[in-house]
């Protein structure tokens, strides 16, 4: 369970680590943006090439982002064939028995595989220089101004930083249970289906039966404490925009035109 | 059927940033047939030790041998299985682990897992919840509809059902009343005495040691801190309060009447020898 990289927060001291969530969460949807335009590998090395200046930046090591990428090597995989086997444009490269490869397969996939790798980059970089409750704070005042069309902003930005909070929690109380049952004999490894299929569900009951415990404590402890959803909180932490932020912003926005620029030229 | 540890090391996340060490080089020898107290600060070991012993945590180095078999860091042990069944493990709060729809069918899993039939892992469930002390009125209803006291009941049956011949409890009176940590405490010197099981039990409570332990185990910082009989553990205050350890309210109470200038033996631990020592001076 501690090998996982997607998604967690590593407390280093860079300039990403203290620049404004907000301005990390607006970069993120512009790269995003300039990701998906069509601008060929000229536009992919302009990315690639800032993604690989803020992994510097943000004093990432290669073996980290590395990790975050491997659960989607399985999916990439299956997506080379996907492509391999539909894909009929270009030219036929070689020919097994009645399939033929074409280089038009290869290409699309590259790019597939490109989005992919720099989208997962791109939100490990933001997730791991950004603490889960600052990037709460960073949606909540991003979403502010959807509330006069009646966006619940505020309890959204809640819900998200208590399951945010829960996940540590219940990989520990998995692990427990895990520990428990193994020691009454479940074998997760060998056994038979219809055993297997037991041992998950001696896993699963005792899980929900606590997740639900403690949501319904947590529930009630929020309420005696005077949390009451729909009305204005105050809020302790102010998030600020100082230079460094609208000059990061600009950078990323620079990206984008770039990309468009070059998506219109081709 | 006696626990042996071999200069066993157990590092947590090893070869990362976080690894942290949390046994260093324990050697110990558990006799069998013993009734064991180990005791020992949060943090201190005491959790990572019990669940060494079936194997739930393979050492990082050194060796540990059980129920004759032995674990061993080089290698990667097979079929253990067989060693979670002689050594039945009760973690801290165990009630969480229930999840079948009625109680019997919870304290029959443990066996079904070790290839007993249908009849036979009944039988022995009824026996054991006979045991700890819940009747047939409990037999159909869902353990998750029963009080906290009643559900560790449930949940330490299904491990004595496997019929273990070690007992290993983590906190087993943890956040119970004291009636029923009393009848829990009751319940395993009847399993050691009676059942002839080794018992092993993680415990803050020096009262409970005393009353019921033969000998205590103290981890202090991923050692071995101390490993002596109960009475000759309590008989030296100094020592304890110098492992941060609170003597037993008895034993408190001997400290202070030998303070008032009674003449009571080292040896006397229980309210009785107290007393009988008292009646003597005062007869005399």
């Amino acid at each position: 369970m501690n090998g996982i990289s997607l998604g967690k927060y590593l407390p280093l001291d860079s300039c990403f680590h203290r620049l404004d969530p907000r301005a990390k969460i607006g970069a993120l949807l512009m790269v995003m943006i300039a990701i998906f335009l069509p601008a060929g590998f000229l536009g992919y090395f302009i990315i690639g090439a800032s993604v690989l200046v803020a992994t510097y930046l943000s004093k990432l090591r290669l073996n980290f982002l590395w990790k975050a990428m491997k659960p989607m090597l399985f999916m990439l995989i299956f997506l080379l064939i996907v492509n391999l086997l539909v894909i009929k444009e270009g030219t036929l490269l070689f020919q097994i028995g009645s399939f033929g490869i074409y280089s038009g397969s290869l290409v699309q996939t590259l790019y597939i595989v490109i989005r992919l790798t720099l989208m997962v980059i791109i939100t490990t970089i933001l997730t791991a220089t950004t603490k889960p409750l600052d990037l709460t704070l960073g949606i909540e005042d991003l979403l502010k101004p959807l509330k006069k069309c009646k966006v619940p902003a505020e309890e959204i930005a809640m819900m998200i930083s208590l399951a945010l909070r829960f996940i540590p929690t219940l990989m520990e109380e998995t692990q427990r249970i895990m520990k428990a049952q193994m020691s009454r004999g479940i074998d997760l490894e060998e056994g038979k289906l219809k055993e297997k299929i037991m041992s998950i569900l001696s896993l699963i009951v005792p899980l929900f039966v606590s997740a639900f415990q403690r949501a319904a404590d947590l529930a009630d402890a929020m309420e005696a404490r005077g949390y009451v959803p729909s009305q204005p909180r105050t809020r302790y932490k102010q998030l600020r925009m100082q230079k460094k932020d609208y000059l990061f912003l600009i950078i990323c926005l620079g990206i984008i035109i770039a990309n468009i620029i070059l998506w219109r030229l081709s | 059927m006696s626990i042996t540890f071999k200069k066993v090391s157990h590092i947590y996340q090893k070869d990362t940033p976080f690894a942290y060490k949390a046994l260093d080089k324990i050697d110990i020898h558990l006799q069998q047939g013993r009734m064991t107290a180990i005791i020992g600060a949060t943090g201190s070991g005491k959790s990572t030790f019990i669940q060494h012993l079936n194997a739930l945590l393979l050492p990082s180095e050194g060796s540990i041998n059980i129920c004759d078999r032995e674990i061993r860091s080089d290698e990667k042990p097979k079929n253990l299985k067989e060693l979670r069944k002689q050594v039945g493990l009760v973690f801290q709060f165990p009630e969480y682990q229930l999840f079948e729809e009625t109680i019997l069918k919870d304290v029959c899993f443990g066996p079904k897992n070790f290839k007993v039939t249908q009849e036979e892992a009944e039988t022995t469930a009824k026996q054991m919840l006979q045991i700890v002390g819940l009747n047939e009125s409990y037999y159909a209803i869902s353990p998750l509809d029963i009080s906290g006291g009643q559900k560790r009941r449930v949940a330490i049956a299904g491990i004595l059902a496997m019929n273990p011949d070690i007992l290993v409890l983590d906190e087993p009176t943890a956040g119970l009343d004291p009636q029923g940590a009393k009848d829990m405490m009751k319940l395993f010197k009847e399993l050691n005495t009676v059942h002839k099981k080794t018992v092993l039990l993680v415990t803050h409570d020096m009262d409970h040691v005393l009353e019921y332990c033969d000998d205590v185990v103290v981890i202090k910082d991923g050692h071995i801190e101390k490993h002596c009989d109960v009475s000759s553990f309590f008989q030296d205050c100094e020592a304890l309060r110098e492992m941060g350890i609170c003597p037993p309210a008895v034993i408190q109470l001997k400290e202070q009447l030998q303070q008032k200038g009674f003449a009571i033996e080292k040896q006397a631990l229980s309210l009785q020898d107290i007393v009988k020592a008292i009646v003597k001076e005062v007869k005399q």
